[in-house]
């Protein structure tokens, strides 16, 4: 190819990648949810209890305070009241320095502000990250701590085992692609927010029952997975681009899609539709609502079937025989192309599904994804970097062991953790849980 | 659309302190990624550790601010050990996996609750500069320059230190460069193994240069928190990193102009597209065939994502940025 032909089809291809990002806004820019977006600058201000459920801190929203925003004159710029998700947004002409003030008089009964918090902050103009400043107030409700050590932990574990199984879900994706293809793929993270987005959209938006947008929304998210390997990676694969620059591509198209997100859905937290409003049942010590009890027995089942698949089905076996040792798998016959695609396929609707998951669980959001890619880093790590059955089963121990630590953790650092856990395989037993024993330096 | 307005900010975003800033985190996550090879992805922890360094010494040690480049070093070093220590033995990811991780625990802990006497909660800190702004010989109310170069006293005093910092630290990562130890490092980059046989501590230099790295890394934090006078730990999130590192490689990797000139195009190209989409979405949302497309409040994510895309482009289709040399961007991890 003379050298013109190939600055001409760069050109191309760069116009092509501008092009498909603007269709891609045209395409989501239906205005009801475009309007979803906060207004330009705001101060978003949040009364959050940090209730101290079986000994474990917990944030609940308090609605029904009343805040007020004032400049550094002292004039008023704006009140709001707190809603049923403990927040209001109050906006303000511009990014400038303000005072927030908590009615102290306007918190139920029962709650006041945690030792140490202040009634009344003060913003300074450079906390304007964005155009949008959270502040938040924590208030303590006191007692219910009455909960034995045993309740508490045994409360801890199964909240663990239902965050653990989301996190094997999400990762059985990241450690296959990794295992065939050697990509660390940093935007897996934006596939399980995709997931969770759409299934809003469809649940939310469009008003069609969860129990049939799943499925759907499952199959979408394999189809990104194909769509991210054809359009983005095989065409790295094939002009033989190093692992580290395809690495980096997966940073920009995570920071990407993130912001396509953020652009589509705004930057709050909302739930689903379709069972967010129920009630824990107790059994013994343990607390778990019907939902959370389905989620995760669906997760088992699916876990197990992915591990069986592999095991036994002739599909799987080339999976693991690419997995191993992609040249000699393809050199036996096996069209590895096509394995990666059906792993790019699975982990995409892995992804989804965990995202649905992670929605029913707490809430959708454009960082929903991004918030758990490094804990499903820490899982195939501990697992085993490649290793399909590693990333169950490490992705498994990461979730139980960040919230088992949340019994000695403040909840803020709840993923602290993890990161210890990251660091601890790395230097003990870099081949993780199940990975052979081979250089991996 | 006020097209003169646009321009000016451009040109004056080019030598900015915000490209300043970019360019010293550059500097340093140069001597990591471009020479050395390393993907350290929590650039922006080192650059806390400055911040923090400098926070620290008014919010809990209450000495005076000098002391917050020693304590700054202290946490770079710390910082360095331990993400350098598990991962610089292992294959390139593990470093990338465990500074991005690092990064944003980093962010956590000194956002937190629980820390908030150490280093300010999620409300920052915001008076430790004192000493800083006294050395100022501008006057703070005045105004120098002239447009689009125009700049209250104390920018300007922030601007000319942080761009002498981004001077004397290209001279000295030039010279390193050329030394017997930057072209260990290099070698490294090229081929470990064959470092390795040739008896040199290959382990040891890259701890060197991660921790190095850190260090210009941590003055970027410094000028940042001392031209705004506050630090905020939402400031030093990990997608900072990340547009440090675009910046690096529109300029070009493994040259010491590529990581000075690149956060300045960076920067005069974010603020003219920042600028420009924000005319555009004034009074209207910006439509095509009368579907709204961008509104005012969606300009933020319209310009990260075009970042996010610029990189994925650059990458893929010009890896050695402006100034590179292709050769020097082989990189491999497997």
């Amino acid at each position: 190819m003379t050298s013109t032909d190939n600055s001409k089809s760069r050109f191309f291809a760069v116009g092509r990648a501008f092009a498909v990002l603007l269709a891609a806004l045209f395409m989501f820019s239906a205005p009801d949810v475009a309007s979803a977006a906060d207004a330009d600058n705001s101060i978003i201000i949040s009364v959050q209890n940090q209730a101290n459920n079986n000994g474990v801190s917990e944030k609940k929203p308090v609605a029904g305070v009343k805040v007020s925003v004032a400049n550094l004159a002292g004039m008023a710029i704006g009140e709001g009241v707190t809603d049923s998700s403990g927040s209001t947004t109050i906006s303000v002409p511009a990014k400038d320095n303000y005072v927030v003030t908590l009615d102290v008089a306007s918190l139920p009964s029962g709650v006041t502000l945690v030792e140490g918090t202040k009634t009344v902050v003060n913003i300074v103009k450079d906390a304007f990250t964005t155009n949008q400043k959270r502040v938040t107030f924590f208030a303590g409700s006191s007692g219910e701590s009455g909960a034995s050590l045993f309740d508490r932990i045994a409360q801890r574990l199964v909240d663990g085992v239902r965050l653990g199984l989301i996190i094997a879900i999400c990762s059985v994706g990241l450690s296959l692609i990794f295992g065939t293809t050697g990509l660390t793929n940093f935007a897996h993270g934006e596939m399980v927010t995709f997931g969770g987005l759409i299934a809003f959209w469809f649940n939310v938006l469009l008003g069609i029952p969860l129990l049939i947008a799943a499925p759907v929304v499952i199959a979408l998210g394999g189809v990104l997975g194909l769509a991210m390997n054809g359009f983005i990676f095989a065409k790295l694969r094939k002009r033989g681009i190093g692992l580290i620059s395809q690495l980096v591509v997966s940073v920009g198209l995570s920071i990407m899609l993130r912001n396509m997100f953020l652009y589509q859905f705004g930057g709050r937290t909302r739930p689903l539709d379709d069972f967010s409003l129920q009630v824990a049942k107790s059994f013994g010590p343990v607390s778990i609502t019907m939902r959370d009890l389905s989620t995760a027995i669906i997760s088992l089942i699916v876990l197990v079937s992915v591990a069986v698949y592999l095991q036994k089905s002739r599909t799987g076996k080339a999976i693991r025989a690419v997995s191993d040792n992609p040249s000699l798998a393809s050199s036996t016959g096996i069209d590895t192309q096509k394995i990666i695609r059906v792993v790019w396929f699975a982990g995409g609707a892995l992804a989804a599904m965990g995202g649905v998951f992670r929605g029913l669980d707490e809430q959708v959001g454009f960082e929903m994804g991004a918030g758990l890619i490094f804990l499903m880093f820490a899982g195939i790590t501990l697992g085993g970097l490649g290793s399909a059955y590693g990333a169950l089963v490490g992705g498994f121990l990461v979730g139980l062991l960040v919230e088992l630590a949340s019994l000695v953790v403040p909840a803020e650092l709840k993923n602290a953790p993890a990161l210890l856990i990251l660091i601890i395989v790395l230097v003990v037993r870099p081949q993780g849980i199940l990975g052979r024993k081979q250089r991996v330096g | 659309m006020d097209i003169i307005k646009i321009l000016e900010n451009t040109i004056a975003a080019f030598f900015g302190i915000d490209a300043a800033y970019f360019a010293l985190a550059a500097i340093g996550l140069n001597i990591q990624f471009g020479y050395t090879g390393l993907l350290n992805f929590g650039q922006s922890a080192f650059m806390a550790c400055g911040a923090y360094g400098l926070g620290m010494t008014s919010q809990y040690f209450g000495v005076g601010m000098w002391w917050g480049i020693l304590i700054g070093l202290a946490l770079v070093i710390i910082l360095g050990l331990l993400v350098g220590i598990p991962t610089l033995r292992l294959r390139a990811d593990y470093l990338a996996i465990v500074t991005i991780a690092t990064a944003e625990i980093v962010r956590l802990v000194v956002r937190s609750v629980r820390f908030k006497e150490y280093f300010g909660g999620s409300d920052g800190i915001n008076s430790f500069s004192t000493s800083f702004r006294d050395l100022s010989p501008f006057d703070p109310a005045g105004q120098y320059g002239i447009r689009p170069f125009k700049y209250s006293g104390y920018s300007l005093w922030t601007m000319i230190v942080g761009w002498s910092l981004v001077i004397i630290f290209s001279a000295l990562v030039y010279m390193l460069m050329k030394s017997p130890w930057g072209r260990v490092v290099k070698a490294i980059r090229e081929d470990e193994d064959a470092v390795r046989s040739l008896g040199k501590n290959v382990y040891s230099y890259k701890m060197q240069s991660l921790i190095i790295g850190g260090v210009v890394g941590m003055f970027s934090g410094m000028i940042f928190a001392l031209d705004r006078g506050s630090v905020q730990p939402d400031n030093y999130s990990r997608d900072v990193t990340f547009y440090v590192l675009t910046a690096l490689v529109l300029g070009g990797v493994a040259k010491v102009r590529g990581s000075v000139v690149g956060p300045m195009m960076f920067w005069g190209l974010y603020v003219f597209s920042d600028n420009f989409l924000r005319e555009l979405t004034k009074d209207e949302p910006f439509s095509i065939f009368g579907v709204g497309i961008i509104q005012k409040a969606q300009v933020g994510p319209v310009n990260y994502m075009l970042i996010g895309l610029g990189l994925m482009l650059l990458m893929t289709f010009r890896p050695q940025g402006v100034f590179g040399s292709k050769e020097e961007m082989a990189l491999d991890g497997r």
